[in-house]
């Protein structure tokens, strides 16, 4: 039986959730001043890191740049050989560098799309801000807890506008769930969990080795310490090693938790535990979990989070569906209320859920949220009108944290204690020292 | 399982065996410490790497919240092994003792602040543990140490809360040139 939409009204829903006064889904607070472009409205952008998801962020302003919506001004990246080809997908127009830092200083660039491998992020994220640049960021947002707090001050101090890629929140029936979720449909949501398949292990390792001519393995590595060049590390690769990709969790846990913290409107929380645990590659330079469970315990609301790998899978249940659109259902959450629990799944550049939240309709004066035009279009409207990106730093930082902690627990095989308000590890001073890693210099923070 | 079983598994040819030690080596203690580090820095590849991840369990495990006088002696025997080999196998212990340790560990570190391939590892460490030996070791490189990597200590020492006057953060400036050529102008 179906609940009934009135008796749940949005300021119930998030009584119930325990949402603190004044938390807003519907409409995002202004940030940023808003900037004035040419007559044509056109905002001129640099990209940093054009391999893997930065090359789908060029090729995508690529189509706008033909409506002139955008120009796209300069590229870069430390591998040569994606460089030269970036060059030839961006246009004659582009400038292009191996040193992210000429594009970020040129003053004709109002904005910057940074794709680079996650060790990467938080560093050029406060660059380009430090230069004024609004930021589209690749998701995770960070590698570590003071790297995250140094986003957030960057972007705060220098009134940027930034949106970090963890999109599944700008996808329509990512929209459906959310409303359905916020209208009360589930009733009081103290559950959810994630499923996702397991990272692999490295069965075929090789010896460290000079890199290709093509890479600038010193401007690649960049803020993390020195190591050789393997192989086996680089390029899409690094997902799989810890202080750089940090395994699923750190790449698709950025999506299916950042649905699940937006969902439950907990952008501005974070738990008060997180327990660990799971197995690791026996052998081979991959030492991210293969498999691993991460139990995430919020208080005040009470309700609790699980990242699983693999978890317990749910197929999608339109088979016809699944294969006409290619729907990748490998990952994804179970949302469990008191009335009721919903599916979603996927999360990141796909999002499915439900007939019952697709199909709900809201009755006139019913509970909305913000729907987003795009995650693309949602991060021009933040640039152009200062009001808040749908996966603003803040938020980012929030589920970026989730990741890193989960991590942490695993690797040092203990429960944590964390202090949201102050955004800190408590009662374990290893841990707490953890939460930064002091970067190669110059490639600091 | 004690130091000697430990060491003697991740010896072993079977990736399962060895796997099955490392993973398990958190409460081996201080006592395993040198046989592991000799086994990264002459060990065959997955041996080494066996090890060294032993090690770091043994360290993190030492670590704990409870971990009281484990954490001094695991730090105890680290530090000894700062002093030569092989500087990719050293480069491990350096970040090592800045997770677990102290003023005890920061004057053997700060002696690789010389040391060319060691040196932002050294003063990553002595940038992460806190106390008044590691802050004074920073400041004395800033002094006396090599002049190219002055900049880099400076940073160090404001992240420690310093106000450093000279040496401005070089972040910012921009140092590598591509060699790509315009491939439409072709």
């Amino acid at each position: 039986m179906k609940p009934e939409l009135t008796k749940t009204t949005r300021r119930s829903f998030l009584k119930t959730t325990g949402v603190i006064a004044g938390a807003t889904t519907l409409g995002l607070p202004q940030i940023v001043s808003p900037r004035v472009f040419g007559a044509n409205n056109r905002i001129t952008l640099g990209h940093i890191g054009v391999g893997g998801m930065g090359g789908f962020h060029l090729r995508e302003m690529v189509k706008r740049m033909g409506s002139g919506e955008v120009n796209i001004a300069a590229v870069c990246d430390a591998d040569e050989k994606r460089l030269a080809n970036a060059w030839k997908t961006a246009g004659a127009q582009a400038e292009v560098y191996r040193d992210y830092r000429y594009l970020i200083q040129r003053k004709d660039i109002d904005a910057v799309v940074i794709g680079t491998p996650d060790h990467w992020h938080a560093v050029q994220m406060v660059h380009a801000a430090e230069c004024g640049k609004h930021v589209y960021v690749e998701k995770p947002a960070c590698c570590t807890i003071e790297e995250g707090k140094a986003m957030i001050a960057a972007a705060t101090a220098n009134k940027v506008s930034v949106q970090v890629g963890s999109q599944g929140r700008s996808q329509p029936e990512a929209y459906a769930a959310h409303r359905y979720i916020a209208s009360g449909m589930l009733g009081k949501v103290n559950k959810v969990t994630c499923w996702h398949y397991p990272s692999p292990s490295d069965d075929k390792p090789v010896a460290d080795s000079a890199p290709p001519p093509e890479l600038d393995w010193d401007l690649w590595l960049g803020p993390l310490a020195w190591r050789p060049y393997n192989a086996r590390y680089c390029h899409g690769t690094f997902r799989w090693i810890m202080e750089s990709g940090g395994g699923q969790i750190r790449d698709r846990g950025a999506h299916v938790m950042s649905n699940a913290m937006y969902f439950m409107n907990a952008d501005h929380t974070g738990p008060a535990t997180i327990e660990a645990k799971g197995t690791v590659p026996a052998k081979g330079l991959w030492d991210s979990a293969m498999e691993m469970e991460v139990t995430y315990q919020f208080k005040n609301p009470d309700w609790t989070l699980v990242w699983s790998q693999p978890g317990e899978k749910i197929p999608y249940f339109d088979e016809t569906r699944k294969k006409k659109e290619g729907i990748r259902d490998g990952y994804g959450a179970v949302y469990h209320g008191d009335k009721d629990k919903l599916i979603v799944w996927v999360g990141d550049n796909q999002v499915y859920t439900e007939p019952k939240a697709v199909e709900f309709a809201s009755k006139p004066g019913g509970v909305d949220v913000y729907k987003s035009p795009g995650h693309h279009d949602d991060w021009f409207n933040g640039i152009k009108t200062g009001k808040k990106t749908i996966m603003n730093i803040e938020a980012a930082v929030a589920v970026s944290n989730l990741t890193v902690l989960g991590n942490m627990s695993l690797i040092l095989d203990r429960k944590l204690k964390w202090d949201h308000a102050k955004s800190e590890i408590i009662g374990d001073t290893e841990a707490h020292r953890m939460m930064s890693r002091p970067q190669r210099y110059p490639y600091v923070l | 399982m004690n130091a000697k079983e430990l060491i003697e598994q991740i010896k072993n040819g079977d990736d399962k065996v060895r796997g099955a030690a490392w993973q398990a080596a958190g409460n081996a203690g201080s006592t395993a410490v040198r046989g592991l580090a000799e086994l990264m820095f002459t060990g065959e590849q997955e041996v080494a790497r066996a090890a060294k991840r032993a090690l770091w369990k043994i360290v993190r495990y030492a670590g704990r919240p409870a971990g009281g006088d484990e954490t001094k002696a695991v730090a105890k025997e680290l530090v000894p092994l700062l002093a030569s080999g092989d500087p990719n196998v050293r480069r491990e212990f350096v970040w090592m003792l800045s997770e677990i340790g102290d003023s005890d560990a920061a004057p053997m570190i700060a002696l690789l602040l010389n040391n060319p391939n060691l040196r932002e590892d050294a003063r990553a460490a002595l940038q992460r543990i806190p106390g008044d030996t590691s802050l004074r070791s920073l400041k004395v490189a800033l002094k006396n140490g090599a002049e190219d990597h002055k900049p880099a200590i400076a940073e160090s020492l404001r992240v420690r809360g310093e106000k450093v006057k000279d040496f401005p953060n070089q972040k910012l400036v921009p140092r590598k040139q591509t060699a790509v050529k315009n491939p439409l102008a072709v």
